[in-house]
C-alpha cells in the first residue's frame, strides 16, 4: 500500500546519515519512541507532532524548518509517490 | 528514497508494536466471534417467528469468547513478539511499546467506534419508539458494536501501514 501524501516533509534520514553513526534505533532512543515511528516520519508516513519535530531538530542540532518543511514538493528523502 | 543513505541498524526487520499486534488480534477476534454469531442466529430468525429466537445465550458467548480471545491474544502476540525478536538478536527496546504515534493512531480508531456507537444509539431510539421486538434492538447493537470495530480497527491498521 503506498504512504498516504502528506505536505510536510523532512530531511530526517540525511540529517542522520550526517550526523556519524546515528542509526534508526539510536535516534528512536534519543526521541523516546519507537524505531517504527522513526521510520514512518523518514517515509513521510507520519507527521510528528510539533513538539517531536523541536527534538528533532534538537538532537540534530538543526533549526526546525532545516529538518521539515511544508511545500507541495517533496525532498530527496521522500518517497515521490 | 536513497538506499546509500543506510546504516547497519536500518536494515533490521520492522516488528509491530504491542498496539499493533492487539488491533491485529482485535480484528481477528471480532471477525471470528461476530461470523459464529451471525451463522448462529440468522438461520433460526429465518426459520422460526422473531419473538421465539434464541439470541441472548449466544450473543453472551460471542461477547465472552470476543474478551477472552482479546486478551489472551494480545498477551500471546506481545511474548510472541519478544521472543522473535530474541531469537534474531534484536534488543526489544524501543520496539514494542507504544508511543505518540501510537495514541494519534488509537484516537483515530477510537473516533470511527464512537460514530458507529452514537448512529446505533439512534436506530435503537427509533426501533424503541415503534416497540420493536427485543431482538432487533438487542442485535443492532451488536451489529453496531461488530461495524465500530472492524471500522476501528481496519481505520487503525490502514494508519499503521499507509500513514496518516
Amino acid at each position: 500500500m503506498p504512504p498516504k501524501p502528506t505536505k510536510v516533509t523532512n530531511r530526517v534520514r540525511t540529517l542522520r546519515f550526517e550526523s556519524g553513526e546515528m542509526t534508526q534505533a539510536d535516534l528512536a532512543e534519543h526521541l523516546k519512541v519507537t524505531r517504527q515511528t522513526v521510520i514512518a516520519i523518514e517515509q513521510g508516513k507520519y507527521s510528528p507532532s510539533l513538539e517531536m519535530a523541536f527534538e528533532i531538530a534538537r538532537v540534530f542540532k538543526r533549526p526546525l524548518d532545516d529538518v521539515f518543511q511544508y511545500a507541495a514538493g517533496g525532498t530527496d528523502d521522500q518517497p515521490s509517490s | 528514497m536513497n538506499h546509500e543513505l543506510r546504516r547497519p541498524g536500518d536494515d533490521d526487520p520492522i516488528v509491530m508494536t504491542a498496539e499493533e499486534r492487539s488491533v491485529w488480534v482485535y480484528l481477528a477476534v471480532v471477525a471470528i466471534t461476530s461470523t459464529a454469531y451471525f451463522a448462529v442466529v440468522i438461520p433460526r430468525a429465518v426459520s422460526q417467528p422473531i419473538e421465539d429466537v434464541s439470541w441472548i445465550t449466544p450473543m453472551l458467548w460471542t461477547l465472552g469468547f470476543s474478551i477472552a480471545g482479546t486478551i489472551v491474544g494480545s498477551i500471546v502476540g506481545s511474548i510472541s513478539g519478544a521472543v522473535g525478536l530474541a531469537i534474531r538478536g534484536i534488543r526489544p527496546e524501543g520496539q514494542l511499546e507504544g508511543d505518540q504515534r501510537d495514541k494519534d493512531i488509537r484516537r483515530m480508531g477510537d473516533q470511527r467506534a464512537a460514530l458507529a456507537a452514537s448512529s446505533a444509539m439512534f436506530v435503537v431510539l427509533v426501533l424503541a419508539m415503534i416497540g420493536a421486538d427485543l431482538f432487533w434492538i438487542g442485535n443492532t447493537v451488536f451489529l453496531a458494536g461488530t461495524v465500530g470495530a472492524l471500522l476501528e480497527t481496519t481505520t487503525k491498521i490502514r494508519a499503521y501501514r499507509r500513514g496518516f
